[in-house]
């Protein structure tokens, strides 16, 4: 347990002196071509990283300096990971699912859902919403989350463990809105399954 | 004379770190199980509030980063109970353990 918390203050202590270097390349960015009374110096140390692939696919920052390790998500501007092959293992067209801006579930695609989450067997699953981009931004963040809970209560039926039930309404999409295709895509239930 | 034995042990990887500089590239392990970090092998361990960290074990150096989805919210996949660590995440080194193991624990799920 020492060991664990050591670890985990050299991973803080990492991220300190990783957030100062990165002030300090900042400030070297801002000044640079400032007049030279006002230019100062700084010093850093060169931390290229490794990128480790976790085994839901999504990438993080390693680092072995010889004695200490570290490591962080690896994160675009926006905040949402970069992730590759994503454990999306199952995406439901709300098409085949619903009736327009309806969220129940008929007896054959309830049966087919039940089916998926026995046979599946992952630890847990998360559930996201989708709708293309027709109607308001408010009205779809609703019908969204509204569809993703009529899918996890048939998982919770089965007895299957579901870790997040999530609407992101027009917010995600996954392909363009300008088109008739495009819009079908968009309109959607992803299952993500959690081993 | 148990304690001196394992202080040796621990002080190995300290000298063989220390024999050569490590460069900028700080993508590999070096020394005693080489590897690019790439390859490490990772378990969950579960925050207090419940939701799931990657948690790995690489002999000397330990790390640990957040499982997020890929629109960046927590997994709080309820693999293990609060403050627990499961699956492999000590897999992947061959660095005999100076610390004794912590306290073990079952759980159902």
């Amino acid at each position: 347990m020492t060991r664990l918390f050591f670890k985990r203050f050299a991973t803080a202590l990492g991220r300190a002196l990783g957030a100062a270097a990165l002030a300090m390349m900042v400030v070297a960015v801002f000044s640079h071509g400032a007049s030279a009374q006002n230019t100062r110096k700084f010093e850093g140390e060169i931390y290229r990283p490794g990128v480790w692939i976790d085994p839901d696919g999504c990438e993080h920052w390693a680092m072995d300096d010889g004695a200490e390790g570290y490591m962080d998500n690896h994160l675009k501007r926006d905040g949402t990971p970069v992730c590759h092959k994503v454990n999306t293992c199952a995406v439901v067209n709300t098409d085949q699912l619903f009736a327009t801006d309806r969220a129940s579930i008929n007896a054959a695609n309830r049966k087919r859902l039940e089916d998926f989450f026995r046979k599946a067997g992952a630890v847990a699953y998360g559930i996201n919403g989708h709708t293309d981009s027709r109607a308001s931004d408010e009205y779809n963040m609703r019908l969204s989350l509204r569809r993703a809970r009529a899918v996890a209560r048939i998982a919770q039926a089965v007895g299957v463990r579901v870790a997040s039930v999530r609407g992101y309404g027009e917010r995600k999409p996954r392909a363009t809105n300008a088109t008739a295709a495009g819009r079908q895509q968009n309109r959607r239930v992803e299952i993500m399954c959690y081993r | 004379m148990n304690i001196n034995i394992r202080l040796i042990i621990f002080a190995i990887p300290l000298v063989v770190a220390a024999c050569d500089a490590i460069g900028p590239d700080k993508s590999r392990d070096r020394g005693i199980d080489a590897k690019p970090l790439t390859e490490l092998k990772a378990g969950i361990w579960v925050d207090s509030e419940g939701c799931d960290h990657w948690i790995i074990d690489d002999g000397l150096e330990g790390y640990m980063s957040a499982r997020l989805d890929k629109y960046g919210k927590p997994v709080c996949s309820g693999v293990a109970p609060p403050n627990v660590a499961t699956g492999p995440f000590k897999a992947g080194t061959q660095i005999f353990d100076p610390t004794r193991p912590s306290e073990h624990v079952t759980f159902n799920r």
